[in-house]
């Protein structure tokens, strides 16, 4: 078992719902982001191209924020998950600058007090930011208490309207992902760094 | 990767994109533990009380006061000795853990003690991996290409030395501790060859870095052409090793205090500077390096 993720660029509109979806998920305070949609632009006027490049932690199997994370907050599940113990991370962000996807966030101080309207917060951020400690790095989870809970699809997954998300065990050869991969041949991102990523892309 | 993709600031847009976590304090806790470890290990061969009483208060309160003051959750910093099997963090703790025991235990334990010589090879040898555990760590993180070279932990070795070397050579001068008539002829040549050494470094480094792929070549192009060409080449090479050699070779340690002082002043300016620099140019390589530009 190992869940991954594929994204088709091809199907991406760019949108950002499941940058939304997902900060309405982990109840994010502004500036926080597990997953956003970058822009790329290539080529040369007139031949120019641009292409929008959703991007997430890649839970990889030979992560390196697991190998230089000194307190043993940042640690891999069986199931292939990267996740973070807020409650051991010293925030040194040793992790930060060993990610080669620059998918990690660092809480400055005040970060979790920080409403979207002003120092009140809302009752929904009054539920969701105690979830946060100040100092500490963040990433996506990939929506660790669904799964636990039994279901299928992470939040952003779920959300995309172009289905260019699509979740599910690349262990598993009969799965979507895997068929996918195989198909349309996808690719994991920055292989060169031999981190194994859990999320391949379709182009 | 094509060399079209820009070095971007904005967050919804791909590209390479500069490191800015790390920065002025995890600088200066490199720089108070490459000195202070150096001036430790000096001061144990020379052999000196007083140089390393100094050594160590610069590793514990520079390095460690540099260290907690960065941390977000400094009251857990005793948690980042949990991994020294994997962690170059954790091992620059328990060193400098070690090298705190060991060093201080040296004052306690009379010379002639048959405990004395294994206590301090066991400092020195502490002190050594406080001053070299930093490029280790910095070559471990496969992020940031600039980085990963393996004159990393060279580099920061003889800086260590140097840095060790000119405090010693300051502290003499201002009859801080006391050298022996061979120590006083061996230390100014020895500070020449480490300043000529350090300098060969430096350019070893920065002709590899070419060579370090697309990213690699923007962190050097930011630090040979850009934002921190100025500071680079005044202070870390001017002041720090150029300047330093000349007033080394022609004005040299018999000069006089104020010769001392400023050769000092230099050397230490240059480097901090140099290592605060190659925090600064670290730049990660875009997700999807593999996109045809």
């Amino acid at each position: 078992m190992r869940y991954g993720m594929v994204i088709d660029l091809k199907r991406c509109v760019g949108c950002q719902a499941c940058t939304v979806a997902c900060k309405s998920e982990n109840g994010n305070g502004p500036g926080i982001m597990y997953t956003k949609v970058l822009d790329q632009v290539s080529g040369e006027y007139p031949n120019v191209r641009k292409q929008f490049v959703p991007v997430l932690c890649n839970h990889c199997k030979d992560a390196p924020c697991v190998r230089v994370c000194p307190t043993g907050a940042t640690y891999k599940r069986e199931d292939g998950l990267v996740l973070v113990d807020h409650n051991k991370c010293m925030g040194c962000r040793a992790c930060y600058v060993a990610c080669p996807y620059n998918n990690r966030i660092f809480l400055k101080r005040g970060k979790t007090k920080e409403g979207y309207y002003g120092k009140k917060l809302t009752p929904y951020e009054a539920v969701k930011y105690p979830e946060h400690q100040d100092g500490i790095v963040e990433k996506c989870k990939f929506c660790v208490d669904r799964i636990d809970a039994g279901l299928t699809e992470t939040s952003c997954t779920q959300t995309c309207p172009a289905d260019a998300r699509i979740f599910g065990d690349i262990d598993d050869p009969e799965s979507k992902v895997s068929r996918l991969i195989r198909s349309r041949g996808g690719r994991q991102p920055l292989c060169e760094d031999d981190t194994d990523p859990s999320v391949y892309y379709l182009d | 990767m094509g060399r079209s993709i820009p070095l971007v600031e904005k967050e919804f847009v791909s590209g390479f994109r500069q490191q800015k976590e790390w920065a002025g304090l995890i600088a200066s806790a490199f720089f108070f533990g490459k000195v202070g470890s150096g001036l430790f290990i000096m001061s144990v061969f020379l052999p000196s009380k007083l140089g390393m009483l100094v050594g160590l208060m610069i590793v514990l309160c520079g390095k460690g006061g540099a260290h907690m003051l960065y941390l977000g959750r400094p009251m857990r910093f005793w948690r980042g000795m949990a991994r020294p099997g994997s962690a170059w963090v954790s091992r620059g703790i328990w060193a400098m853990t070690f090298m705190m025991i060991s060093g201080f235990a040296l004052f306690a334990v009379p010379q002639d003690s048959a405990l004395y010589l294994p206590l301090a090879i066991f400092a020195v040898i502490s002190a050594f991996v406080v001053a070299v555990y930093d490029g280790f760590l910095l070559t471990s993180s496969p992020a940031i290409p600039i980085w990963n070279t393996a004159l990393m932990p060279v580099m920061c070795m003889f800086y260590s030395f140097l840095g060790g070397t000119t405090m010693v050579m300051f502290m003499a001068h201002f009859s801080i501790i006391q050298l022996s008539a061979e120590f006083t002829t061996l230390l100014p040549n020895l500070e020449i060859g480490l300043l000529v050494a350090n300098l060969l470094i430096v350019l070893l480094f920065l002709v590899g870095s070419i060579n370090t792929g697309s990213a690699g070549r923007a962190s050097f192009d930011l630090l040979v052409k850009g934002p921190y060409a100025v500071p680079f080449f005044s202070l870390a090479i001017g002041v720090g090793l150029v300047f330093t050699l000349l007033m080394s070779v022609f004005g040299g340690a018999h000069a006089g205090v104020g010769t001392v002082a400023l050769i000092t002043v230099a050397d230490l300016v240059g480097h901090f500077f140099i290592f605060f620099l190659l925090l600064k140019i670290g730049v990660f390589k875009p997700v999807l390096g593999f996109l045809k530009i």
